[in-house]
């Protein structure tokens, strides 16, 4: 087996051994033959933008090349590659909200088959918000108004963002000031790409206010638009049970994964699969039932709205297909490794791609399409059924791990419970926070990279901030990750909280760490931050909150775009791996340290889990001291 | 003893021989950390751009050392199974060495006026540069006789 | 053959030993010196006068090598005599060493010039250890040194004592600095360098007399100039030692003549080091090269043959790196050609336009056979290979001076290498 960083969990460790037995590589094998990693790259000071290079600034020879053929310096080339990363991650989330725009329209125009309003609450709330008058109007008349402002918000040239509206005054002057506030979303995106060719922005402070701009953009823009929208769609999450990890498959019935981000195909799939016609038809193929689950964030969607069981997060994607267990793959985007199909291959295994956006050679392409939604469903579902009887006894291994979580909370919910079920405040948050049982909260977020000893990083940073009665949130494989610790059970506030959480879980029954969604809706912590900010006593500002970020074993540029929008907001950010720019010495110390006298956020780099907790506490403690909150009640 | 040898049509000059030479002889001997270090130290390979493609070049190691006999600081040894040993602390960067190296293969770091040369990683026994190399144009195997 | 006696305890002495132990443990050894240290890096001594070096850098071998090789090793013993029919050597009290086999490496001494007052207390060669701790005692008492001569000994001396902060006049008869060793720009660039940080620099003039009642207190100039001094250094080049064999039978030229196995004409008679006169590979004559790396080979191949291998030397050459206050330079074999731009001779050069990199290279019918580096200096090695092997270089000759100048631009030059490619 590959000798790169192990993942803890056994679901894992049982079935990489199983690949490694049938001469299958996984990402690991492939980390430890990449690696070492190209050092320019991991500094950041490589440049292939134009056709002058590809150029390298040289770290360590004095007399070789500082600069790039065009003149760029490490701290411009590092700065424009930072500003394509942050770019090509938000118009992920930005493209993944107008998926949802364009679902939620059709569904308000009645042309989207097997889907409906599903929050009309929340429908009416977000479309005042965009200005749509509601007054005397239907829900699908309010649904159409509010989709059409949003695709125009697409295109916005000048002005500001609806949802960006959400955040303190405070904010907005900041954002306004550095001239950094978003116009549209598009826009953004396509001013980055145009600011990092060769020779157009040369100022690494300049391309740095850009990449905040295009991140709030995302943050405030197309996250927050696929978070509200999927909750009006697919219904507003609620607490639940759920299971999660690579045990979930069953033996005797038909394994279903979907793979991907977008729940307009996960939901259906979920929803179709539970359809009396096809489960008839799965008994007469000589399966006992249908089971899907899911994998990476739409995993999350579907776990937070329907309790679909989540098989595994982005490192486990493989093993779904190393089980022999499962009979069909289907995926929509982003995170979907392109090894899958090669992999399946040596199994029964079908992988269905979907998305126009996303092609797989060797897989089965069969393009989603909300109007024949169900249909379409049903039209896969049926694939997997007709391939339940492929599946070979003897390549089956289920590892017999899976753990409870309780998922589901939002931004409207979770404090909610705080509150005492009955009414929608943030009081008591806040005050668990003036009154010192809480120290603060910190989100933890993000990937799970074969870099690092999958999982036992986030837990070890969960749990250390758990100790020091630092609320913790989750969403995305991080909190995937989290779940196979059973960490996201109430009764691990007990296992591993300090006494201030523990009195507060005992009180509302809540798990110490709140898992509030897939990537896309870490728009749910700005959001909640703002609540706690109107709430009153904490600051008045989100840079000033007792607050903290990390994403510990951060892979995608989703996450770069993420915490950029985080650090943006106000929020100090923890990378468990430094982002690429240390071989740019200004540029590191902008990011690092000068970005702060901007945006009040700031960004930090540090691998070890328990040196990254000390960073986020002293970071939070700092706050607590600016805002003259009381000590902690339990030290 | 084993030498390393060089294939400049496998070579892509993508220099990571440089860079793992460097961060092995600093004295975090981590990349994050050895780019902030004061003096970031010098690779002792570098690669070249040669007749047949890329080339990389260090120390040879080569049996009549000229530069041991140049050395006027008793810096320098040979050893017959580790090859040539330098003892950095010796050096007073007269630059004899370079003088008398046919391949021009040493360095001269004026940062602390001393040279740099490959010493193998004898710390690890295994050159960094071969050992990383990723289209293995730097191998390290018994000499060719 | 039961005992190799060697004359001298410096590099190519200690080389000659270690290399004969190195194959055979049974000859007797034994290495005779009239100084009062192991042997120590000679060419140390500017470092340790600058101070650039403490006194236990000098080490060249400790006691324990000697013990450890089982070398006897005579100090304060001054071979005065060679009798080579009795195959004996005696020393200045008188005794006599009977050896079977000789190898003279007594090295070379500065030479003093004829003038008035030479020898006068406070007037130094710079040789020893014992020289530079004079020096660095006069340096404390003599606000002002006067060196005698522009060349590297005298420039060594200069820039050791300037940083000991003393007021350094460099008396120089020809009109540039280093004129042995460098072309006229190249010296010029480090005359330049050395006026900058303050050295003195009186070219075209010369010592006429060295004032004082016993110590020296002064010198004046043929100019008639006087200079207060009381410390006088003398850098007007080596001779080599050959008092010792005057009468001996040993024929001698400039310095001990041998034949490329390190022999002289008499058979159990070897010389190697700065008293040798050997083979110079770039010359192609008889010459006396008193360098260190040279008396090292010497005497490796003195030892070679002394065990009956039959060694051939290549040949020594002349060759010089220096560094003065920042500025590097690496010379060899030829720089000023004879006969510039005839009989073959041609002279390529490179300078950067801010006058701080300049290379010129000596070449005679596309054979290499001198070059000068200023300030960038690495890969001249691979120039001194070309030049010692006289290897035709017309092919790569438009790449020599280039920045990107390297070893594998060689690869089809027809000569021994070490294998590397696979």
């Amino acid at each position: 087996m590959a000798e790169n960083k192990f993942s803890g969990d056994k679901a894992t460790q049982e079935l990489r051994q199983v690949a490694e037995d049938l001469n299958i590589q996984t990402i690991w094998d492939r980390e430890v033959l990449q690696t070492p990693h190209c050092g320019f790259g991991l500094l950041g000071i490589c440049c292939k933008n134009c056709n002058l290079g590809p150029c390298r600034v040289d770290p360590f020879n004095p007399d070789g090349p500082k600069l790039g053929v065009c003149g760029a310096d490490a701290d411009v080339i590092a700065a424009r590659n930072l500003l394509r990363h942050i770019t090509a991650g938000s118009a992920c989330h930005n493209d993944h909200g107008r998926e949802i725009t364009k679902a939620f329209y059709m569904t308000a125009k009645g042309e989207a088959q097997g889907y409906k309003i599903n929050d009309e609450q929340k429908l009416k709330v977000v479309a005042q918000e965009y200005g749509v008058t509601i007054e005397g109007k239907s829900s699908p008349e309010i649904a159409q108004e509010l989709a059409k402002k949003i695709f125009s918000e697409y295109g916005q040239q000048e002005g500001e963002l609806a949802l960006i509206q959400r955040a303190p005054k405070k904010q907005k002057e900041l954002w306004r000031k550095h001239g950094m506030m978003p116009r549209g979303m598009d826009r953004e995106v396509v001013e980055s790409m145009a600011r990092t060719n060769m020779g157009v922005d040369n100022d690494y402070r300049s391309l740095m206010r850009q990449g905040m701009k295009v991140a709030l953009s995302d943050g405030w823009g197309g996250s927050m638009i696929a978070t509200d929208l999927s909750d009006i769609l697919f219904r507003s999450p609620r607490p639940l049970s759920g299971k999660s990890n690579l045990g979930v498959f069953k033996e005797d019935e038909v394994n279903i994964a979907v793979h991907g981000h977008v729940p307009v195909l996960s939901d259906m799939i979920a929803q179709a699969a539970t359809d009396p016609e096809i489960l008839k038809y799965a008994k007469e193929k000589g399966a006992n039932g249908i089971l899907v689950a899911g994998i990476c964030c739409t995993a999350l969607e579907s776990l937070m709205r329907r309790g679909m069981p989540v098989a595994g997060n982005f490192l486990q994607q493989e093993l779904a297909i190393i089980t022999g267990a499962l009979e069909m793959l289907i995926v929509d985007l982003q995170c979907v490794m392109p090894s899958l199909p090669e992999i399946a291959k040596r199994f029964h295994t079908k992988v269905i791609s979907t998305n126009p956006r996303a092609h797989f050679p060797g897989t089965e392409y069969i393009e989603f399409n909300e109007a024949k939604g169900f249909e379409l469903a049903k039209q896969i579902i049926r694939k997997a059924i007709d391939n339940f009887p492929n599946r070979k006894k003897e390549s089956v291994n289920i590892p017999k791990v899976s753990a409870d979580l309780v998922p589901g909370f939002t931004t409207e919910y979770v404090f909610d419970m705080l509150g005492g079920k009955t009414r929608f405040t943030y009081r008591p948050l806040n005050d668990g926070i003036i009154m010192g049982r809480l120290r603060g909260v910190a989100a933890v977020v993000g990937c799970d990279n074969p870099k690092m000893q999958s999982g036992d990083t986030h837990a070890r940073l969960v749990k250390e901030l758990l100790k020091n009665d630092v609320l913790v949130v989750q969403t995305g494989c991080a909190a995937t990750a989290c779940a196979k610790d059973d960490l996201l059970t109430p009764e691990a506030a007990f296992k591993h909280a300090g006494k201030g959480i523990q009195e507060i879980c005992e009180a509302v029954g809540c798990p110490p760490v709140l898992h509030l969604g897939p990537c896309v809706d870490n728009s749910r912590i700005l959001t909640a931050c703002c609540e706690m900010v109107k709430e009153g006593g904490i600051g008045n500002g989100l840079d000033e909150l007792p607050i903290a970020g990390a994403a510990p074993e951060w892979v995608s540029e989703k996450a770069v775009a993420i915490g950029w929008y985080f650090v943006a907001s106000g929020a100090l950010v923890v990378f468990g791996m430094p982002y690429p720019l240390y071989g740019a010495k200004n540029l590191t110390n902008f990011v690092t340290k000068e970005v702060e006298e901007w945006t009040g956020g700031r960004w930090a780099f540090e691998p070890d889990p328990m040196k990254m907790a000390r960073i986020m506490i002293d970071h939070i403690d700092a706050k607590r001291k600016a805002l003259n909150l009381r000590p902690m009640m339990y030290q | 003893m084993k030498k390393l040898y060089y294939d400049p049509k496998k070579c892509t000059a993508c220099k990571t021989c440089e860079i793992v030479c460097a961060i092995g002889h600093s004295p975090s001997k981590d990349l994050y950390t050895a780019i902030v270090e004061d003096n970031v130290s010098l690779p002792s390979v570098r690669v070249y751009v040669g007749q047949e493609g890329n080339f990389p070049l260090a120390c040879r190691h080569c049996k009549d050392h000229p530069c041991v006999n140049a050395c006027i600081a008793s810096a320098l040894s040979y050893d017959t199974e580790k090859g040539l040993l330098f003892n950095k602390e010796k050096c007073v960067g007269c630059w004899m060495c370079v003088m008398a190296c046919p391949y021009g293969a040493v360095r001269t770091d004026k940062r602390d006026n001393k040279s740099v040369r490959c010493d193998l990683c004898a710390d690890i026994n295994d050159p960094r540069c071969a050992k990383n190399c990723p289209t293995k144009a730097i191998v390290y195997v018994e000499e060719k006789k | 053959m039961k005992h190799l006696l060697i004359i001298g305890n410096s590099a190519a002495g200690i080389s000659c030993a270690e290399n004969i132990r190195k194959k055979d443990k049974e000859i007797k050894i034994t290495i005779l010196s009239k100084e009062d240290y192991t042997a120590y890096n000679r060419c140390l001594i500017s470092y340790y006068l600058s101070g650039d070096v403490k006194e236990d850098k000098l080490i060249y071998r400790a006691k324990d090598f000697y013990k450890d090789n089982a070398i006897e090793l005579l100090l304060n013993k001054k071979a005065i005599r060679i009798d080579a029919k009795k195959n004996q050597v005696v020393l200045e009290d008188k005794t006599r060493l009977d050896y079977d086999v000789l190898l003279v490496a007594n090295g070379a001494s500065p030479k003093f010039p004829e003038i008035k007052g030479i020898r006068k207390k406070g007037v130094l060669g710079f040789r020893t250890i014992a020289d530079t701790k004079e020096m660095l005692d006069m340096s404390l008492v003599s606000p002002v040194a006067c060196i005698l001569g522009g060349g590297l000994i005298g420039l060594k001396a200069a820039y050791g004592l300037k940083k000991r902060n003393l007021d350094v006049k460099v008396i120089v008869k020809s009109p540039q600095v280093l004129s042995q060793i460098l072309d006229k720009e190249s010296s010029e660039m480090f005359q330049r360098r050395l006026i900058e940080h303050g050295i003195e620099i009186l070219t075209g003039s010369d010592v006429q007399e060295v004032i004082g009642n016993g110590d020296c207190k002064a010198i004046k100039l043929d100019s008639g100039k006087v200079i207060a001094t009381s410390l006088v250094v003398v850098g007007k080049g080596v001779t080599p030692n050959t008092d010792l064999i005057e009468e001996s039978g040993i024929s001698f030229d400039e310095g001990i003549k041998v034949d490329e196995y390190m022999k002289t004409n008499i058979p159990t008679i070897y010389a190697a080091g700065d008293i040798a006169q050997a083979y110079d590979a770039i010359l192609e004559k008889a010459s006396v090269n008193a360098l260190w790396p040279n008396a090292v080979e010497q005497g490796m191949i003195a030892a070679r043959n002394i065990m009956g291998e039959n060694k051939k030397y290549a040949g020594s050459t002349g060759m010089n790196s220096v560094e003065f206050f920042g500025l590097p330079v690496i010379s060899f074999g030829m720089t000023r050609p004879p006969h510039p731009g005839e009989d073959g001779y041609e002279e390529i050069v490179t300078r950067d336009k801010r006058n701080t990199i300049y290379k010129k290279i000596i070449l005679k019918n596309n054979v290499i056979k001198g070059a000068i580096f200023v300030n960038k200096i690495e890969n001249i090695g691979i120039l001194l290979k070309l030049a010692k092997l006289k290897v035709d270089v017309s092919t790569i000759k438009d790449t020599l001076l280039r920045s990107d100048f390297n070893f594998s631009v060689t690869k089809d030059l027809h000569y021994e290498k070490e294998e590397f490619y696979l």
